[in-house]
């Protein structure tokens, strides 16, 4: 994955994460049956989009830097 | 709105905030991707957010016990003004007033005490929420006082019964506790009753098998 995806994607799940935070905290705030049940249900599921962006974009890195490392591994080889 | 002052509501807002915080200092520097970015990320997006998570339903689980929580649909006010009625006599009334429920007696009388009765309670919780929505949203006050009936008014003496046992010998003295106990435990003869105890909230329909 290009590095400007990584960080549009990391930049969505920023914002997801922001909106997560403000619905979890406005129930700490309102404690009435919609803040409470949007809290519970639109704020968990921005919270966990989030996690699982950031998760991807981890293992996506990973996988570019494991990929980049084994064929320079095998250039280098070739090269020899 | 209030600010919040419980242990876990300042937890679930303090971490919040540093979650908040780690976040927009990424959305404002835009940081290269490398190991330490990725770290402060870890604390953002997922360690900090799932700790203000964890406190904060924790925290509104508790929430939902409340006569605030429960008075916030509007149909509910009236049950909701009559339980913080120091004068008033009603069933629910007096059990507000005392303290072992206190703001929590809507949930003291209506949860369910089975196994699985804070998860069945929650479940009925979101159905009353649901027949809000689509029902009861734009229902005047004095017309919803007429319609809303408890739904499993046989289950009602159970709910009595987690605190007055029947099993008591005082209790048992009472010539009228005496004569119907079988029908009392088996919820055939309500406790809230206008020959007993009298109805639990005065705004309140002797509801029928089958009502909702």
């Amino acid at each position: 994955m290009a590095t400007h995806r990584m960080h549009r994607l990391l930049t969505v799940a920023s914002v997801c994460a922001l909106a997560a935070l403000a619905l979890m905290t406005w129930q700490l705030f309102d404690p009435r049956v919609f803040p409470v049940i949007v809290a519970m249900s639109l704020g968990q599921v921005l919270g966990t989009a989030s996690f699982a962006a950031f998760g991807y974009v981890v293992f996506a890195d990973l996988r570019a830097r494991l990929t980049a490392a084994r064929e320079a591994r095998t250039i280098k080889t070739d090269a020899e | 709105m209030n600010l919040p002052t419980q242990p876990l509501a300042v937890i679930a807002l303090c971490l919040a905030a540093l979650s908040a915080t780690i976040v927009v200092t990424y959305l404002v520097t835009r940081p290269p991707l490398v190991r330490a970015t990725k770290l402060w990320l870890l604390l953002g997006l997922g360690i900090l957010p799932i700790g203000a998570a964890f406190a904060g339903n924790v925290q509104g689980f508790e929430a939902t016990k409340e006569r605030e929580f429960c008075g916030s649909c509007h149909v509910m006010a009236l049950h909701q003004r009559d339980s913080e009625d120091r004068s008033s006599n009603s069933l629910a009334a007096r059990h507000a007033r005392n303290a072992y429920f206190g703001s929590a007696n809507c949930y003291a009388c209506h949860a369910d005490y089975g196994m699985f009765g804070t998860v069945v309670t929650k479940l009925g919780g979101l159905r009353h929420v649901w027949l809000y929505l689509t029902e009861y949203r734009a229902t005047p006050i004095e017309e919803a006082k007429k319609t809303i009936k408890l739904r499993n008014p046989e289950k009602m003496n159970g709910n009595c019964m987690q605190c007055h046992s029947t099993e008591d010998l005082v209790w048992l003295k009472v010539p009228d506790h005496r004569s119907s106990l079988d029908d009392e435990r088996a919820g055939r003869v309500s406790c809230a009753s206008e020959g007993c105890h009298g109805l639990a909230h005065p705004f309140f329909r002797p509801p029928k098998r089958g009502d909702r």
